[in-house]
């Protein structure tokens, strides 16, 4: 065990599923001499050669394709997009082409995309997005989005040996915020499992992603008040643990639902709307929703504030839910 | 609007209204590509008819005029090289083994593998038995990019191994079709790219889908080498296609040819080709490829008319015989709708 970063686990997942496994091999931009924009490839170069860390041009959908491609021969890329923003040049590639192959065809495709994702440190409108709920409308993939380092780390190797095109959302702003013990050797949180990251009995709170922070810190503020949340992180989007939520919620009456994405269309409508429908007769106050607001990612550091879901818009929310 | 003369159907350089070999062919080799190219058109035939009939239900897409490009690249082919294409390329699937009545039966929506029912006949994947890979995702160019990462794999592994991507025309002009040649041409992968030109894209023709006279002349942004062919003649075909899969086997990187041809039926059987000119149409017809290998093998290819005869009624048959069975195949359940959707 050692007390790791983010970024860190990110890495050392990666790390370890290429000195298990020699079909992985990483495509991105910048990602092999420069280490990556973030640097969560440094050194893999020279550790595993040119042949499985490569340097591609700036063609998201070209490297994209080529992934697959490669991933349905049997090797088992992971590809960087620089910012996950940049994931819609390869939009097609991945919901046309790596999303359908298997049921089309019955090929697998093992293909992980690890897209930086998040606001909240004024990257402005192509350096912040979350766009998760472009990916989980569509059936074949598997979207899953760590909020702390140890799933970071196990969600990524699990992602790695799935036999799926699995889309991997990290959170830049967790990258070297959010430290904690990690174990040294390798192990995988399973894809499709939520987890409760803070046991109540009040309100539940469904959450994931840099959320999960704000959220238990939220949740920290009402214990004192004497409301006792349920934090429940999803960690997989698809495929949804359902169940855990469902539990949770039957068990607090109440539901907040929250993501760092844009309100409209984002994925809290459809855990809002899985609650209604399966829950509603243990309900006693509405499913309710704390999400960015519906304009693209500002800039200046009051606007992104205004747009971006705070502390203090979730405490608000909760705390209505609680005395509905 | 201006009519085109004849002459600027294509380079007269290029054009020829009969053909012969250049390399010594068995009687065998002959016969079973012509057999090959026969049996896809009586089976587009037969297509046609089906979905005049409402059996084929949506659209049907057909290759008429177009299978001597597949069939000269795919005899070249090594077992374990790759190839893809949509069905215009319906006689290069049959030459490594494609059955006819499956064709027939995935057009019918019917429960056959590999896709019990879930995709058009108008695709195909198949590795393990055909090596056919799965390079399409419906988006024009897509498979360059995954063309590239076939062959990515065939590198990383050093093996000498090839992937041949169909193209139509139209789908040069998206962007896939730079972002992927050129990740090829960095990494000198064994990426061969046949463009089927066929005069159009649906109903857009050429000069308005791209400013350069060929599509080989949009080669030199990647630094490969490109050729333009004749492509209604199988003997020009392999010939030209034999420069480009040696020179990608041997790690020289992707090397693209431009066949000129011409797509006698329309974009799919639902379109009339009310824009194509009826001289346009008169100077394809007259270098069918059909034709023209048949009149090789009339005369100097030495099978006589008989025998010529012999092989075009028996692909009769086969089809007739494939459309029976076909039709007896099962639908696919509703119940398994949600299956296979993903990988274990
Ligand atoms: C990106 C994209 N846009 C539109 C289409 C619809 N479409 C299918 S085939 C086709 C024409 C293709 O022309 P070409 O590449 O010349 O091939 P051909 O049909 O002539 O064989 C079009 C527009 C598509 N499949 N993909
Ligand atoms: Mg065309």
């Amino acid at each position: 065990m050692a007390v790791i970063t983010y970024l860190n686990a990110i890495s050392q997942a990666l790390r370890g599923e290429m000195r298990r496994d020699e079909n992985v091999i990483l495509l991105g931009e910048d990602i092999a001499v420069f280490g990556g924009a973030f640097k969560v490839t440094r050194g893999f170069l020279e550790e595993f050669g040119e042949d499985r860390v490569i340097d591609t041009p700036i063609s998201e959908s070209g490297f994209t394709g080529a992934a697959c491609g490669a991933a349905v021969e049997g090797l088992r890329p992971v590809v960087e997009f620089q910012f996950a923003d940049f994931i819609a040049c390869a939009f097609d590639q991945i919901v046309n082409y790596a999303a359908k192959n298997y049921y089309r065809w019955g090929i697998p495709m093992p293909v992980v995309f690890r897209g930086p994702s998040g606001g909240g440190f004024r990257g402005g409108p192509y350096h912040s997005q979350n766009p998760e709920a472009w990916f989980t409308h569509v059936p074949g993939l598997k979207v899953v989005q760590p909020s702390t380092p140890y799933d970071a780390k196990g969600l990524l190797a699990a992602a790695i040996r799935d036999n799926n095109p699995v889309i991997y959302f990290e959170h830049k702003h967790l990258y070297r915020r959010i430290k904690e013990d990690v174990p040294d050797e390798d192990y995988v949180v399973p894809l499709g499992v939520a987890d409760v990251k803070r046991a109540g009995s009040s309100l539940t709170i469904v959450t994931y992603g840099a959320m999960v922070h704000e959220s238990l810190a939220v949740a920290e503020r009402l214990s004192g008040e004497g409301a006792e949340c349920e934090v429940i992180d999803l960690r997989s989007l698809s495929p949804l643990d359902r169940d855990t939520f469902l539990t949770s919620v039957r068990k607090t009456s109440r539901a907040l639902v929250v993501h760092e994405a844009q309100l409209t269309g984002g994925f809290g409508g459809e855990v809002a709307a899985i609650i209604a429908q399966e829950a509603f007769d243990v309900l006693d106050a509405p499913v309710t929703r704390v999400a960015a607001l519906d304009v693209p990612s500002p800039f200046a550091a009051a606007l992104e504030d205004a747009m971006l879901p705070t502390q203090e818009k979730i405490y608000a929310a909760a705390k209505e839910v609680l005395e509905y | 609007m201006q009519k085109l003369k004849p002459a600027r159907f294509l380079d007269p350089a290029l054009d020829r209204t009969s053909i012969a070999p250049n390399e010594t062919l068995s009687h065998d080799q002959l016969i079973t590509w012509y057999r090959t190219m026969r049996l896809a058109r009586a089976c587009d035939k037969k297509l046609g008819a089906l979905y005049r009939q409402g059996k084929i239900v949506g659209a049907v897409y057909l290759a008429t005029g177009q299978e001597a490009i597949c069939t000269g690249v795919v005899s070249l082919l090594e077992r374990n090289d790759y190839f893809s294409t949509v069905a215009r390329g319906l006689a290069g699937w049959f030459l490594r083994g494609v059955e006819p009545r499956h064709v027939i039966a995935r057009w019918l929506g019917r429960d056959v593998p590999p896709s019990h029912g879930r995709e058009l006949g108008l695709f195909f994947a198949d590795i393990e038995h055909y090596g056919i890979a799965p390079y399409h995702n419906g988006s024009m160019a897509s498979w360059i990019p995954s063309g590239a990462g076939f062959a990515l794999a065939f590198k990383i592994r050093k093996q000498p191994r090839v992937y041949v991507a169909f193209t139509g025309d139209g789908a040069t002009s998206p962007g896939d079709f730079y972002e992927g040649l050129n990740f090829a041409a960095i990494h000198k992968l064994a990426l061969v790219v046949i463009v089927e030109n066929n005069c159009f894209a649906y109903s857009t023709s050429t000069d308005k889908q791209m400013p350069v006279e060929n599509v080989a002349d949009r080669a030199p942004a990647f630094n490969i080498p490109s050729e333009v062919a004749f492509g209604n003649d199988i003997f020009e075909v392999r010939r030209v296609a034999k420069r480009a899969i040696d020179h990608a086997r041997a790690g020289n990187g992707p090397y693209l040819v431009e066949f000129k041809t011409f797509r006698a039926s329309g974009h799919g059987e639902h379109d009339d080709m009310g824009y194509v000119d009826a001289d346009l149409r008169e100077f394809w017809e007259q270098r069918d490829p059909l034709r023209l290998f048949a009149e090789y093998l009339d005369g100097p290819g030495g099978l006589g008319e008989t025998a010529v005869k012999a092989i075009d009624d028996e692909c009769t048959q086969v089809i007739e015989d494939a459309v029976v069975w076909a039709e007896a195949q099962p639908e696919a359940s509703p119940d398994t709708v949600g299956d296979r959707l993903f990988a274990p």
